[in-house]
């Protein structure tokens, strides 16, 4: 069964990832991790690292298939529990790019519901984002993460399990609105309950609602580590 | 220069960070009823429920148990087996609503004095006793007498302004004979 369920996910990224024929697409490898540590009184900590790569870019017929390094992101966040399951954050990012360097403030409530066999994150998201380059720009975020364990009722150490978010991304920029939609669906392995590790297809689409399309994959591997 | 440093750190962390230290935790997997013991099987087989059952492994630090989770009547099922496949007792979710009013008033007293404030989640009525008394009851619905009735209750407690989920273990009078802390399974990968 497992076997099977792993099997149709690794067919369906070759697959989402083949029907690309669009203005702009991009594609590239994604590889990140992140850090959580708890502290006392329901604080903790979280710190990500995450690069991107690029190997693919199609701009109308031009196709670039060279290895090009686009940016590291650092970024830092605390978080108080406000609820049984739930939990605010804010956090500033720090942005290294070719010649450029981006910072942005972000704040976030995550409402965690425990279903039967299934677990939902959501996510409400604000973020500011700053650079020499480019006018401010101000997003709202929804995001909903499912976490659907392979093996029993919830994801225990040594057991894989399917993630999938889907989010959507409000932005406006020297007055311009935009609407990104995201949907990732990950394999995750949970190694020993402090470390999972997780790997996928990072889907993203924008810039539809101008009639200029940008199609972007990343294909990730991302390590979560619990100090 | 700090592009490369930055994606090298990057990578070395993604590939060393699996050397870290081992911590064990109870863990409940979805086993085929041919991994399970004959015992426990049949038990269920015997039943002629016509039902389909979903059997589960349970290990902690001490013990290895095995349940078989099913519906039956529109109500959900577990059976807990022992590691040798005996019966150790069956639970049934009910309603908060169905309990008996006296039960029910004795209960909220309890979580009242444990907690400034209290709402129940859950509740699954608990029958131990002799094999043939369970398997009789499953069958049937009905109780003998001997059978041991207890409840399993989780809910979320406030105490001493913070909010914790609890599971306890009501007597058939209401009284708690015990509680368990419910720990959350970690979400930051589901956060950020």
């Amino acid at each position: 069964m497992n076997t099977k369920v792993i099997y149709c996910f690794f067919v369906s990224l070759v697959f989402a990832n083949a029907i690309w024929g669009q203005k702009y697409s991009q594609t590239g490898i994604l590889p990140s991790i992140n850090f959580n540590m708890k502290l006392k009184n329901d604080w903790s900590l979280n710190a990500k690292i995450e690069s991107r790569v690029i190997f693919y870019q199609k701009k109308g017929l031009d196709v670039n298939t060279d290895y090009n390094y686009e940016l590291s992101d650092f970024l830092l966040m605390g978080a108080k529990k406000v609820g049984l399951n739930s939990r605010l954050s804010t956090g500033y990012l720090m942005r290294f790019e070719e010649i450029n360097f981006v910072q942005r403030f972000l704040q976030q409530v995550v409402i965690i519901q425990k279903l039967s066999g299934l677990r939902l994150a959501h996510r409400l998201l604000c973020d500011q984002t700053f650079s020499e380059t480019a006018t401010p720009e101000f997003r709202f975020r929804y995001r909903i993460t499912g976490e659907l364990p392979l093996n029993g009722t919830s994801v225990d150490p040594g057991e894989f399990y399917l993630k999938i978010n889907n989010e959507y991304i409000n932005s406006l920029q020297a007055g311009t609105y935009d609407l990104e939609i995201r949907a990732i669906p990950l394999l995750g392995y949970d190694i020993l309950n402090q470390y999972k590790i997780e790997t996928g297809l990072d889907y993203r689409i924008s810039t539809f609602l101008n009639q200029n399309t940008q199609q972007v994959y990343w294909f990730t591997l991302s390590v979560f580590i619990e100090i | 220069m700090y592009k490369s440093i930055s994606f090298t750190a990057l990578c070395f962390i993604l590939f060393t960070s699996s050397l870290f230290a081992q911590e064990k935790l109870e863990k409940e997997s979805r086993v085929k009823s041919k991994n399970v013991p004959s015992n426990a099987v049949s038990f269920i087989d015997t039943l002629n429920l016509n039902i389909c059952v979903t059997w589960y492994r349970e290990t902690d630090i001490n013990s290895v148990k095995y349940e078989a989770k099913f519906i039956y009547k529109r109500k959900k099922y577990s059976v807990e087996f022992d590691s040798l496949g005996n019966i150790e007792d069956i639970e049934i979710k009910i309603l908060h609503t169905d309990l008996d009013s006296n039960l029910a008033l004795s209960i909220n007293t309890q979580l009242s004095k444990n907690c400034t404030k209290h709402k129940i989640i859950k509740v699954q009525k608990q029958l131990s006793g002799m094999a043939s008394d369970l398997s009789y009851s499953l069958k049937t619905g009905k109780l003998n007498d001997g059978m041991i009735i207890k409840y399993e209750i989780v809910a979320k407690c406030k105490q001493n302004k913070k909010v914790n989920l609890f599971e306890y273990l009501f007597n058939s009078k209401g009284l708690i004979e015990k509680t368990s802390k419910i720990i959350f399974k970690k979400s930051s990968h589901l956060e950020y």
